[in-house]
Formats: C-alpha cells, structure tokens, sequence
C-alpha cells in the first residue's frame, strides 16, 4: 500500500547541504504495525513528514495505493492526506477554541460528508475512545491521556488507510501511555496500518515490525514483540 | 463550507475580541470619514435632472463693464440684466425659456388666530413649471397669458398648502400674500432637486422654494424681489431705474431639444447682443454662453476644491487604516500558523484555507463598515452643525451610499486581508506541527 523507493530529502541552506535521508527503502503492507526508532536527527520525523504527504521529497519515487504522489498537486495531496491518512501527533494538535465534537469534525468537514453522516462518525468515534460524554467540552478541560485519544478519533474519523503517529505517548505519563498504546494495537487488530514513530524502546517492541532510521538511512530490526510473534505464528498456521 | 467558515470566523473574532475590535475600528473609522466626504461630493456633484439635463441651458451674456471683466477667468455674468432677460423671454426663440429670480414674502392665512408667515418664493415664467418637471398634486402651473397679463397667481408646495389649507385641494382659492390676494393654481409636491441648479447665486444646495409667483409680480411691485444683485454702474433713483440698470440680478434658462436648436439660440443671442452694441452696451467682445446643466454645475464650482481635497485626504486616511488592519491580521494570522497547519494535515488545501480565512477577513470588513456607517452619520451630523444651511441637503445617507459604505469595507478588508492570508496559507505544515 506505500512504497518509498530511494527517497532521498535534501535541506538546502546558502551553504550547507544536510541529507535528512537518503536511498531510503521501504514497503509497508496492509496492517502492518510499524514502529520507527532512531537517535534524534536521524531523519524519522522527516520520514513521517514524507509519508503522511507533508513535505516533499528531493528524488526517488513514492506510490500510495498505486498513486504517483510526486505527480499530485496541492489540491491532490490535500486530498490524499484527507482521505487515506491519519495523524497523530505527540503534543495532540487539537484546536483549543473548538469542542471535542468539532475538533472531529474538522478532517470531515473537508471530505464533504453530510451533516447525518459527520454525526454519526463523530459520534462513534468519541464513544469508541471513551469520551462519548464529553463531546462539548474543550480540550483544555481535558489531561492529557484524554487529549490524545480525542486526536485518535479525530485521525480514526475520516477511516483512514493508515495512521502516522509521532511520538503519540511523548507527553503522557506511562499508565496514560500504556492505555494509548492499548487503543492503537487495538485500532491495528481491527485493520489500520499504524506507521509509530518512537523514542521507547519497550513501545517499539509492541509493534508487528520495527524499522531504525540511521543517517537518513532506514533498516529493518527484528521483530521481538509477543504480539507480532502470535500474528506471525497465525500467519504461518493460516498457510499451513 | 460557507456556513462553516462563517461559524469559524465568529469563534476566531471572538476569542480575539481586543485585537478584532481594534480592525474593526480601524476599518470603522476609515470608512467613515471617506464615506462622510464622500457623501457629501456624491451628492455635491449629483446630476440633478438626470433625464434632461443636456436640453436644459443656462444663459449668459457679458453686459459688463468693458474696462474690467466680471470674472477673473474672463467668464460673463451669472445673471442677466432686467432689460435683457425681459427681451429675451418676450422673443420666445427656444422651445421653452424661463425667466426667474429669488423672492421672499409674507403669507396671511386666512382667520382670526393665524399668524402670517414668511416664505420663500419663486418669482418665475410659465415654462419653469414644465422645464423643470415639477410634480403637481393639484391643478398646474400658470400658462403664458397669465405671464403675459399680469395675473396675480400662485402655485403652492404640499407644505405650505398643508399650512394654509390643511392639505385639500386648494386651486381656485385665494391666498394673501404681501397684502395682496393671489388665486392658487396648483400645488405641488415634494421637489428639492440637489444641487438647485437652477439658481445657484443663491446657495446650490438651498431648499427649493414654498411658493411660485409670476415673475411680473416683481415689476409690479406685488412682491419683494431677494438674491444676489450686482451692479458696475449707478442705477439711478427708483425702482424703476434699477430695473432698467446694468445690474445683472435674474437667472435665464432656456430648453433647446437638439444641437441645431442650440447653434440657432447661439445666433439669436449673438444678433441681439450686436444690436445692444449698436445701442452703446455690451462694450466688452462677444462673450454669450449657453451651458446645460452638468457643465453650468461644473463652471460654477458647485463641488469646491476644498471638498475634493477633503475627500483626497479621507481616501487617504482610509488608505492608512487598511495599511494597519493588514498589519493587524497578519499578526493575527501567522499566529493562526499552527492550527494552519494542522488543517493541512487533515486535509485542508491551500484554495480551502485561503477562502477560511479571506471570509473572516470579510467578516471583519462587514463588522467594519457598520461601525462605519455610524461614523459617517455621525461625521454627516458634525458638518451640518459645523456648516448649517451652507451644506444642508448634503448631509443624509442614501441607501446607495449605505451600501456602497458596506460594500467598500468589504473590499477593504478583503483587500487588507488578502496579504496575511497568502502568508498563512503557504505555511509549510511540516515545521508548523512540529513547532506545537
């Protein structure tokens, strides 16, 4: 479903070159759950910058459900981010002036959904993260942990193909970064392809594959997570 | 979407209530002052017989003093001698031609409790009533024979009927007027064409008259002749030698309905002057004008140099506010840069953000012209305390006015907001997410 093939980004200043990355590679299969780790400036945000269509790349080729993205427009891209991808961002991004119902529908409003339809999923996709209660309260009103699942509904409204999440449990406690992660594994079983990137090692070890950017440069670790264990072990029961 | 711009826009001006108030006021303030001056050169230098004025010709000749013209610019007179415009309104060469002048007068209402008056009068020839298209509730204007014999009558406005008669039909009755009885003859409504072309010696932006007389009624005495009177030799004594002085004191106007009319009213003029000259007057060089309405307004200065610099400076003025509201929103804006680029992120396009945040910056503009509207009028009230009857008539707003004032904040702001939002809207979303 996504395909990088020698992506390389390039960051041009008067004087100074700096490859961010570079012949970078890398295939990501339906359901997948991938986390990235790396030393910080290594390229991984740059990576999750390219991949959810936020910034474009200096050479190689990027396919996106067999979409040439290097030939869309502002508009296109607007349109694909909209449509196929989620994000969820460390510092949640919530817009602070509007109410947890209309921070959800913000992503639906620019896919032209009626009014009935907007509801329901705004609807479904609060109560699915537990905050079906407190739909007109501001963010502000909330702690974090909160916070953070209302940006998951937000990503999780529009039914994206995959989710790009930064650092997603960065500013949260360990018991509110344990119920995040909780949710997203169970957002990943019921089919979303996750893309995480991670300074926490023991969250990167929850993911089904692990990927370390190094100098721009992207290798795939072993996978050491029991989860992604069973889901290999179910795989190859479900060939034999 | 519009909707929800709206909506978006609305919790935007609110939650920045400080700095959108100061927009608001800035674009508030421009508006009104440009559209206080405006207002007033609009209706300054409004056409005010739209549908005729091209046929409808003041007439000037130069009976002057030949050792120094009348006007710096070398221009005759606005005003015509006694003589003279006698002799013109007796010859009847244009298809129609109007003799007039400025008079006042005292009304004696009829019954023991009512007080006389005073009115402002017309002292005018038949064809002013059909050249200048005045309105008549009841019965008509006088015709010629009434000019011709003297008749003592009298066309009344809705006003001064109401005041007199209490508004019923009043034609064929008998008012008092300076002692004398005069028969009413028609009544007229409304009619207040701004600016009064049709005798600016007098003020141009005067109300028009209350009531109309014959202009005979001036050489008989039976009325009080008013207005500006200027002379460039002794008249003699008596009434009568004034009227046969070179004091030019009358306005004349003629309706000539094509080009051919005028060039022929042109040499009748011409001829007639030659004539005088061979009498020993108009010594100065042949110097006859016929000028219709918009360029009589125009010779005359109706709008004054002083209003259209007025006007130049609140342009100006306006110019300057929309300078700060485009500083204002963009501070606003690329304060907004991070919520920017989180709506890209979740799908917004450039086309998409841009209309957001250009409607906000409309909606300021409405909230704008509003506040404008209040300080026009208010800026409208200050010159009619300031200059009085100079400007009266020239201080309302029309709905024209109204919703040109709304629809140049509008403008404005989209104007002012057009900068900021191209800034905002080429956000790289990227670095704004991550600066969160």
């Amino acid at each position: 479903m996504l395909t990088m093939n020698n992506i390389s980004k390039v960051f041009q200043t008067d004087e100074v070159q700096t490859h961010a990355l570079r012949d970078f590679h890398l295939k990501v299969n339906e359901g997948d759950f991938i986390s990235v780790t790396g030393p910080s400036g290594s390229g991984k945000t740059t990576f999750l910058n390219i991949a959810g269509l936020l910034e474009n790349f200096t050479s190689g080729t990027f396919m996106l459900d067999d979409i040439d993205i290097s030939k869309l427009n502002d508009r296109g891209r607007s349109k694909t981010r909209n449509e196929k991808i989620g994000f969820i961002f460390q510092s949640f991004n919530l817009i602070p002036d509007l109410n947890l119902y209309d921070n959800v529908d913000v992503p639906l409003r620019y896919q032209g959904l009626s009014s009935k339809e907007r509801k329901k999923r705004i609807v479904h996709h609060l109560e699915m993260v537990g905050l079906g209660s407190r739909m007109k309260h501001l963010p502000s009103q909330l702690s974090g942990g909160q916070q953070q699942r209302v940006a998951i509904a937000r990503a999780l409204a529009t039914n994206p193909r995959f989710l790009l999440a930064d650092e997603p449990t960065g500013n949260l406690d360990t018991q509110m970064a344990k119920s995040v992660m909780a949710l997203l594994e169970e957002i990943n079983q019921q089919g979303t392809t996750i893309i995480m990137v991670t300074h926490d090692d023991d969250l990167a070890n929850r993911a089904t594959r692990k990927i370390q950017i190094k100098d721009g440069r992207v290798s795939e670790l072993d996978v050491v997570s029991d989860r992604a264990n069973s889901k290999i072990k179910a795989t190859e029961e479900a060939i034999a | 979407m519009f909707t929800y711009y709206l909506r978006l826009a609305w919790i935007s001006i609110v939650k920045h209530w400080g700095l959108s108030l100061v927009m608001i006021t800035a674009i508030g303030l421009g508006i009104g002052a440009s559209m206080t001056t405006v207002t007033v050169n609009y209706l300054m230098s409004a056409n005010p017989i739209p549908h005729k004025s091209s046929q409808l010709y003041n007439v000037q000749l130069d009976s002057w003093d030949v050792n120094e013209p009348y006007n710096d610019d070398g221009s005759p007179p606005e005003q015509l001698t006694y003589r003279d415009g006698t002799y013109l309104i007796n010859a009847k060469k244009a298809f129609r031609q109007n003799i007039q002048a400025q008079a006042n007068a005292v009304i004696e209402p009829e019954g023991d409790d009512a007080l006389p008056f005073m009115v402002t009068a017309r002292a005018n020839s038949a064809d002013f009533f059909t050249m200048f298209d005045l309105p008549f509730i009841y019965g008509s204007g006088w015709d010629d024979s009434s000019d011709d014999s003297k008749q003592q009558v009298v066309v009344l406005n809705n006003e001064t009927n109401q005041r007199v008669f209490g508004g019923e039909n009043s034609v064929g009755k008998n008012i008092k007027i300076g002692g004398n009885y005069f028969k009413v003859v028609g009544v007229i409504d409304y009619w207040d064409p701004k600016p009064r072309f049709y005798d600016i010696s007098t003020g141009a932006f005067n109300d028009a008259e209350e009531i109309f007389v014959p202009f005979s009624m001036i050489a008989e005495e039976k009325i009080g002749r008013s207005g500006n009177t200027n002379c460039w030799k002794p008249t003699g004594d008596g009434f009568q030698a004034f009227l046969n002085s070179e004091c030019v004191w009358l306005q004349f106007w003629v309706e000539l309905p094509n080009a051919e009319a005028k060039e022929e009213y042109m040499s009748f003029l011409g001829a007639y002057v030659d004539q005088q000259k061979a009498l020993g007057r108009f010594e100065r060089p042949l110097n006859n004008r016929l000028n219709n309405v918009m360029e009589w307004l125009e010779q005359q200065q109706v709008v004054t140099d002083d209003a259209v610099m007025m006007m130049t400076m609140s342009l100006m003025f306006l110019l300057v506010c929309l300078l700060n509201t485009v500083g204002l929103l963009l501070a606003k804006f690329i304060g907004k840069a991070p919520e920017i680029g989180l709506r890209q992120a979740l799908g917004a396009s450039r086309r998409t953000l841009f209309a957001q945040y250009i409607i906000e910056s409309a909606c300021i503009g409405i909230a704008g012209g509003l506040l404008g509207l209040v300080f026009a009028w208010l800026g409208l009230q200050g010159i009619a305390l300031l200059y009085g009857d100079m400007l009266k008539g020239l201080t309302g707003l029309d709905t024209s006015m109204i919703v040109s004032a709304v629809g140049l904040a509008i403008l404005t702001s989209i104007l002012a907001g057009l900068y900021p939002t191209w800034r905002a809207c080429n956000v790289q979303p990227s670095q704004q997410l991550k600066s969160q």
